[in-house]
């Protein structure tokens, strides 16, 4: 029967069986799939290249929009008496609730800072967990594990500054661990602060070879030591770190100024840290620090936010030049000569901060600045050690510091900003204060102060801002936080 | 007196029997024959309401009380066409002046209508698992090109989504609602092949569509079935003589309605008002001077043509069968610059090499292109009607003054390069083998090989600061991927007695390999098109990426079907999935079913109630899977492209880390469901319904969850989080007759109840949805509500004066004028503690309603489809990022002491904007879906023209929406932690179509 031919020659179960051993046999392998292209974590952290990736990665993080753009200028200066929101009045309003204190925990400008801090924390958190275990040359490993605490204590200066109480996380979490977090006291972040600094000063190399300039030093990590002691009032061992730094001879404040903020001024001898940006035609060095800040309109530069406040502008000493070295106005020309900046009718009282200024490449997308953020340098070092020598009755060691500061300031201009003489404490710590503003005005640190100094609520009411004790000293816990991770919120919100 | 007996006999032992009887009288008149008669069933009961037509003459008449006909033919002789509901029709030929009786019987197809099941077909009477089906002629009345949007409103326990109105876009698919917190769409398999996109698909070339529901019936596909599964079977040729047939339409598209915005001097003192609320300085001098101002979204809308040509040949001998399809599509989108066309072959053979072996295809080859409408949407909603488009010198107006929203006209010409292009083929090659009278093995290959190109080219163009481009690039991208599916399956089929007995084992296994290539650079000589390729560009700069994916799976499947006498029906299934989804520890998943049925009407006892010609009873529990995650989930990536610049001479250093987390430990995502029904038929399936309940519940449901900022992942992992409970009843019910004439209505719907049973990892609630300018979290799972239940704040109201500010709870920062929220947990103050759970995005109820009717050569086809109980969040109105365009809704704002008790005093930001019931509207609506008019040609008009058949038609399609709703459309698409947000969806289109089905 004609069945049986084909029945044979197609036998039904040898053609089920080949199937099942070429099923069966493979499948084990069949159903590996590792991501292609892609490393995992598996083969991550096991060479001493791969711990300077881990490192610069965390580096990378620094000049993202989330930890030094628009929300961080927003709750450093924008909130501070130095400047108001800027751009046309009506654009970006959280910015403008930020400016008036009328924020809820709600505010972007919150959230925004916390997840981009915690995720460079996270990234620290890598390196100083996973690079001490890897074989490689120890002289690096070491230094590249400080590196990193350098910049975790950063992002947590940053954010026990902003919200006090936070929670304190010093390694990466497992995934069982992620809403095991409360928050910590400020006094744990400020003392966990204080050991990662000192970890790095002790390892950080004074300077680096040319190709590394940019990364963190010993300096860098004593000044921000002095900053953070300052900052708690912890004066002597503030002076003893600003004084580690100005001993060191490494530092030396820039002759020019106004030129300090320019293309030139970058990784100059006043720099301790300084947050480094390239405007590559393949994107992917820039920031877009300089675009938020810049003149809007004509010449196109940018989104003109962080406008100079009127107090800002009528704060400074007559005639000191560093009033028309940080703020840009209506008909100037700019500082590279390359054009003059046009009113722009839909801005009210428009200027802007000419610290962010750079020029603009051809071809180049303003949103990749290529402007490095100054984050320290050695003019805030003679400030702080002035301001901690006045708190320690040492006068003389402050006006000597200060009025270098002065020096420098008043350039070659005779009668101007003459020295200070003062030594009464508290008129002197006034003088310092002041310094510190026309000084530093629009660096992003004017709030910090303000709220060290314990009068940012006299300040901000005079200005008619709604300051309440008690409240605006912290700003909220965002509150997708205490949603998801059900956390306290801090007073008043 | 003359009797006529018809007897034939098919293959399927079914007869074929009728009388006729004859009476010769004398004509009384000339020009007329009359002829007179009566028509019966079987058992000698009358027919009433039969039609008797005399075939090529529009002569008929329909039986009376006792089944009487009496009629005029035009000739002495001629053939009587008898019809009617539920049975076989006949020709009989007829002489004048006779008296015949006929004797119709039951229509075979009543008896044995044969439904796709997964791996096979099975008689419909002999299911036991839940199944929605469709018929080509039940969908081919609503021209579409997506598939998925023409089921709407057809199958019980199917929701469909347009997601959105954007010309080729597919239509999301939910069966019996939500089951999962991840992708929820279900399986669709086309021939056989397991796919997850279906857009290749035309309308034409389907033969039948069925939703597989319940456990029993999806069981089969073990981790693909948990959201149900659509079987999509195409159209094969018939053994006869070749059969053409052209379908072409011409249709235009519009925006079925503009959301109502203010104009320009309305959002000018808005915007004055609002400014002055905050404190800052007013924008516009002379709010009243803008008049209407600029209507923008008349600027992005537009009338859009659609058309349609598909012709197909088919036929065959009884050693082999063939079709092919040819089919065009052109269709431009209701948003200009979107375009779509595609172009598809299908051949569909089958070739019987002898008594044993079969020999198939169904190759199907696509080639689609595009271009995609630059995101004008929601600036068309926000941008500032006070500026001209373009103003007299020709420069675009800047709408940036106010709002970072850009110029929606100057957006179509500088961000509407984008063409792409794809080729796809999907296909499989198939032998059966019968063999020891009941075996049969089959074998299918199956390849789905896409491959694709997309561009996006941006000119350098300035209209502001924030909407300009200083460096004009072209981005190029490559993708391709193949999919291939191999199942091998062994059936074995035995009638003894009683006993009905089919065994189907299988082992499959699948494999997807996908991988793009593509690159991007700068400075372009030129914008023009025949420039939009790399090496047109700067090499300096260049960038370029390159990457790949893949996964498989190896299936092992069973399953048993047992009938006894027809009454007893039993199915047992399983399959056993291995996915390289997951890791080593938990690679298998296992996912069983069993079912029951009772076909009550076959029993003895039921033989007496005529009134009830089927009625069965069933039931079914199974455990089906979920596995629809990213192939990589389980691992933790190096995220590369993380460097920094160093040194002096500013080089970027390569920097990468470990900065998303892994989850070795995901495993499948389960779904146990429970379903029990009943079939039933009564007067002669006159009347039919079908009802069935379930209750499903899904465990280990897998989905990203929001983790805490502090962890510092760059991204959320993917866990298996929670178990959800799904139960609800699909029905459908339908009442079909030939009396007076053909017409049927159907009324479908099913219920959804949703309810989350427990939450993976101690965890409380999972807040997500973010919405507004700060992605404030909106929504709220938690246990014992409705997944991704809105949260947010009441508004009890809005405090009118400073009294009020003294006597209600508040924040703190409140004034007169802004809304008064409830205070949930009676504390004195509103806090984020007062916020609450404001309703589902998910309908409970979600409905169609279709009716059709044939009279005289027209038809007549009416849809209705609808859902209520759901709630919409209006994120649109929620976002405000500066002071861009209002709603309407604004106008009714407080202005002082007792304006308003709902629409604060107008501010920009600020407490009015956390979320609270003032964005939440109503999401219920009845939407009159489709209406189809069609003529077809008598049969001696078309016999002239050698044709088989000729219809012409009209339809209408989205013609009214009913629905409180103030956005485009009620049906919002979403995530399922996420669910119901509207940012703002490219709207559907009502669209206007006249066509042609001509058969040859």
């Amino acid at each position: 029967m004609k069945f049986q031919s084909i029945f044979n020659a197609l036998n039904w179960k040898v053609t089920l069986a080949v199937l099942a051993t070429f099923l069966g046999g493979c499948s084990a392998s069949f159903l590996d799939k590792p991501p292609l292209g892609l490393e995992t974590s598996a083969s991550f952290f096991k060479t001493e290249e791969q711990a300077f990736q881990a490192t610069n990665a965390v580096y990378n993080i620094l000049r993202e929009w989330s930890v030094s753009v628009f929300s961080y200028i927003g709750i450093t200066d924008i909130v501070s008496d130095d400047s108001d929101k800027g751009s046309t009045p009506t654009d970006a309003n959280f910015l403008l609730e930020v400016d008036d204190l009328t924020f809820d925990a709600g505010n972007v400008s919150f959230s925004t800072v916390w997840d981009g801090y915690y995720q460079g924390i996270n990234r620290a958190n890598l390196v100083i967990e996973n690079v001490p275990l890897i074989d490689m040359n120890v002289a690096n490993r070491n230094r590249l594990v400080a590196e990193a605490k350098f910049l975790r204590a950063y992002f947590y200066f940053n954010l026990v500054r902003w919200f006090g109480d936070i929670p304190l996380v010093d390694r990466p979490l497992q995934s069982d661990e992620y809403y095991s977090k409360q928050r910590s006291s400020a006094n744990e972040i400020y003392a966990f602060i204080e050991q990662d600094l000192k970890d790095a000063a002790a390892v950080l190399p004074v300077q680096y070879g040319s190709a590394d300039i940019g990364r963190a030093t010993k300096g860098a990590a004593q000044g921000m030591l002095a900053k953070m002691y300052m900052t708690r009032g912890r004066w002597s061992e503030a002076a003893l770190y600003a004084d580690s730094v100005i001993k060191s001879g490494k530092y030396a404040l820039y002759p020019n100024y106004a030129k300090l903020f320019t293309r030139e001024g970058e990784n100059s001898s006043e720099s301790l840290f300084e947050i480094q940006t390239a405007a590559y035609t393949t994107e992917g060095g820039g920031s877009q620090y300089n675009e938020v800040q810049g003149v809007r309109g004509e010449p196109n530069l940018g989104w003109g936010f962080n406008r100079p406040s009127d107090n800002l502008v009528s704060s400074y000493e007559a005639g000191d030049p560093r009033r028309d070295a940080t703020i840009l106005y209506v008909g100037e020309t700019l500082p590279d000569g390359s054009g003059v900046v046009l009113d722009n009718p839909q801005i009210f009282n428009e200027r802007y901060n000419q610290k962010a200024w750079v020029p603009q490449v051809v071809g180049i997308s303003n949103g990749n600045g290529q402007g490095n953020i100054r984050v320290l340098r050695y003019a805030e070092i003679l400030l702080i050690y002035a301001e901690a020598q006045n708190e320690l009755g040492q006068p003389q060691l402050a006006l000597d510091a200060v009025n270098l500061v002065r020096k420098r300031a008043r350039g070659n201009i005779p009668n101007l900003l003459r020295d200070l003489t003062v030594t009464d404490q508290t008129l002197l710590r006034e003088r310092i204060w002041r310094e510190r503003r026309s000084e530093l005005a629009l660096e992003q640190g004017r709030w910090f102060d303000l709220i060290r100094q314990g009068r940012a609520a006299s300040v901000m009411q005079a200005l008619g801002k709604n300051f309440v004790v008690g409240k605006h000293e912290l700003f909220p816990i965002p509150q997708n936080e205490v949603d998801i991770a059900v956390i306290t919120q801090n007073p008043g919100y | 007196m003359k009797i006529i007996l018809l007897r034939t006999k098919s293959a399927y032992r079914l007869l074929l029997m009728a009388l006729v009887w004859g009476l010769s009288i004398a004509t009384t008149f000339a020009q007329t024959y009359p002829i007179k008669g009566e028509v019966q069933d079987t058992e000698g009961e009358p027919l009433i309401g039969a039609s008797v037509v005399v075939k090529n003459a529009a002569i008929g008449a329909l039986t009376d009380e006792l089944g009487r006909f009496s009629l005029n033919m035009p000739a002495q002789t001629g053939t009587l066409v008898i019809t009617y509901f539920g049975y076989k029709p006949l020709e009989i030929a007829a002489t004048a002046n006779q008296e015949i009786r006929v004797v119709m019987e039951i229509a075979p197809t009543e008896i044995e209508e044969q439904v796709i099941v997964g791996y096979g077909t099975q008689r419909k009477s002999d299911l036991t698992g839940a199944i929605s089906s469709v018929k080509a002629k039940d969908i081919a009345r609503i021209p579409s090109p997506s598939v998925g949007t023409v089921l709407q409103g057809k199958l019980s326990g199917v929701q469909v989504i347009p997601s959105s109105g954007e010309p080729g876009a597919q239509a999301v698919i939910r069966i019996r609602g939500v089951g999962t917190l991840n992708d929820a769409s279900p399986l669709f398999v086309v021939d056989g092949m397991l796919l997850n996109d279906i857009s290749f698909l035309n309308t034409n070339d389907i033969a039948s569509i069925e939703a597989l529901k319940d456990a029993s019936a999806t069981a089969i596909y073990g981790s693909r079935g948990a959201n149900g599964v659509i079987i999509i079977t195409t159209k094969k040729g018939v053994s006869g003589k070749p059969a053409f047939s052209f379908n072409a339409y011409y249709g235009m598209q519009q925006v079925t309605r503009q959301i109502a915005l203010t104009n320009g001097s309305e959002y000018a003192m808005l915007a004055n008002e609002s400014a002055t609320n905050t404190g800052i300085k007013q924008p516009f001098p002379n709010p009243d001077t803008f008049g209407i101002g600029t209507n923008w979204q008349d600027q992005i809308f537009r009338n859009a043509p659609i058309q349609n040509y598909q012709l197909s040949a088919s036929g065959g001998s009884d050693k082999m069968t063939y079709l092919i399809s040819g089919d065009y599509i052109n269709q431009s989108g209701i948003i200009k610059t979107s375009e779509y066309q595609r172009v598809s072959l299908r051949i569909n053979n089958e070739y019987k090499m002898n008594k044993f072996i079969t020999v198939g295809h169904n190759l199907s080859i696509v080639y689609n292109d595009g271009n995609n409408a630059p995101g004008v949407l929601g600036n068309a909603y926000r941008a500032d009607p006070t500026v001209v488009p373009i103003d007299s010198s020709g420069k675009y107006g800047n709408t940036t003054n106010n709002a970072p929203i850009g110029n929606p006209v100057a957006q179509f010409d500088y961000n509407a390069n984008n063409p792409r292009y794809n080729y796809r083929t999907v296909g499989n090659l198939y032998l059966d083998f019968k063999f020891l009278k009941n075996f049969n093995f089959h074998t299918s290959y199956g390849l789905d090989y896409s491959n694709g190109v997309q561009k996006t080219f941006v000119p350098v163009y300035f209209v502001s600061s924030i909407q300009q481009n200083q460096v004009s690039r072209l981005d190029v991208g490559f993708d391709r991927s193949r999919n291939w599916l191999w199942e091998n399956t062994l059936s074995y089929n035995l009638e003894k007695g009683k006993s009905r007995l089919n065994l189907l084992g299988g082992i499959t296994s699948q494999n997807y390999y996908g991988e793009s290539i593509g690159g991007g650079r700068i400075n372009y000589p030129s914008t023009d098109p025949t420039f939009y390729y790399l090496n047109a560009g700067q090499i300096e700069g260049q960038t370029n990426y390159n990457s790949a994916s893949w996964w498989s799976m190896a299936s092992y499947l069973f399953r048993a079907n047992y009938t006894f006498d027809n009454r007893f029906l039993f199915t047992v299934s399983g399959r056993a999935d291995g996915s390289s989804k997951f890791g080593k520890n938990n690679r298998y998943g296992y996912f069983p079913s069993v079912a029951a049925g009772w076909n009550v009407s076959n029993e003895k006892f039921m033989s007496g109630i005529k009134a009830i010609s089927r009625l069965k009873i069933r039931g079914s529990w199974g455990i089906i899977g979920n596995e629809k995650i990213g192939g990589n989930q389980q691992y933790a990536l190096v995220s590369p492209n993380l460097s920094a610049v160093f040194g002096a001479n500013e080089v970027l250093q390569n920097g990468s880390s470990t900065i998303a987390p892994g989850n070795p430990n995901l495993q499948w995502e389960s779904t146990s469901q429970s379903n029990a029904g009943f079939e039933i038929g009564l007067f002669n399936n006159r009347l039919q319904g079908e009802v069935d309940w379930y209750r499903r519940v899904t465990n280990d449901i897998l989905t990203t969850v929001p983790i805490p900022g502090y962890v510092g992942s760059a991204s959320d992992p993917t866990v298996n989080a929670a178990s959800v409970l799904n139960t609800g009843v699909d029905f459908k019910v339908t009442w079909q007759d030939a009396r007076p004439f053909n017409y049927h209505v159907s009324i479908l719907g099913s219920t959804v109840r949703n309810e989350v049973l427990s939450l993976g990892q101690g965890k409380e609630e999972i807040l997500a949805g973010g919405l507004g300018v700060g992605g404030l979290l909106g929504t709220r799972t938690v246990v014992g509500s409705p997944i991704g239940s809105y949260y947010g704040y009441k508004v009890a109201g809005i405090y009118q004066n400073q009294e009020d500010l003294a006597n209600f709870p508040k924040r703190g920062n409140e004034v007169p004028g802004d809304l008064r929220f409830e205070d949930i947990n009676g504390d004195g103050v509103i806090t984020a503690l007062d916020r609450t759970d404001l309703g589902s995005p998910t309908p409970n109820l979600i409905f169609g309603a279709n009716f059709g009717l044939e009279i005289k050569g027209f038809d007549l086809e009416v849809d209705f489809n609808g859902q209520r109980g759901n709630y919409i969040a209006n994120a649109k109105k929620m976002a405000r990022f500066g002071t861009p365009n209002y709603e309407v809704s604004y106008l009714n704002r407080w202005t002082g002491e007792g304006t308003s008790n709902s629409e604060p005093r107008i501010t920009d930001g600020g407490g009015n904007y956390d979320f609270s019931t003032r964005f939440l509207e109503k999401g219920d609506f009845l939407r009159l879906r489709n209406v189809s008019l069609g003529y077809t040609l008598p049969s001696n008009w078309t016999d002239v023209l050698n044709m088989g058949s000729l219809r012409i038609f009209v339809t209408g399609t989205n013609l009214v929406t009913w629905t409180q709703y103030s956005g485009y459309t009620p049906e919002i698409l979403g995530g399922v932690l996420d669910g119901g947000i509207d940012f703002g969806i490219y709207p559907i289109a009502r669209v206007y179509n006249i066509g042609v089905n001509a058969n040859f």
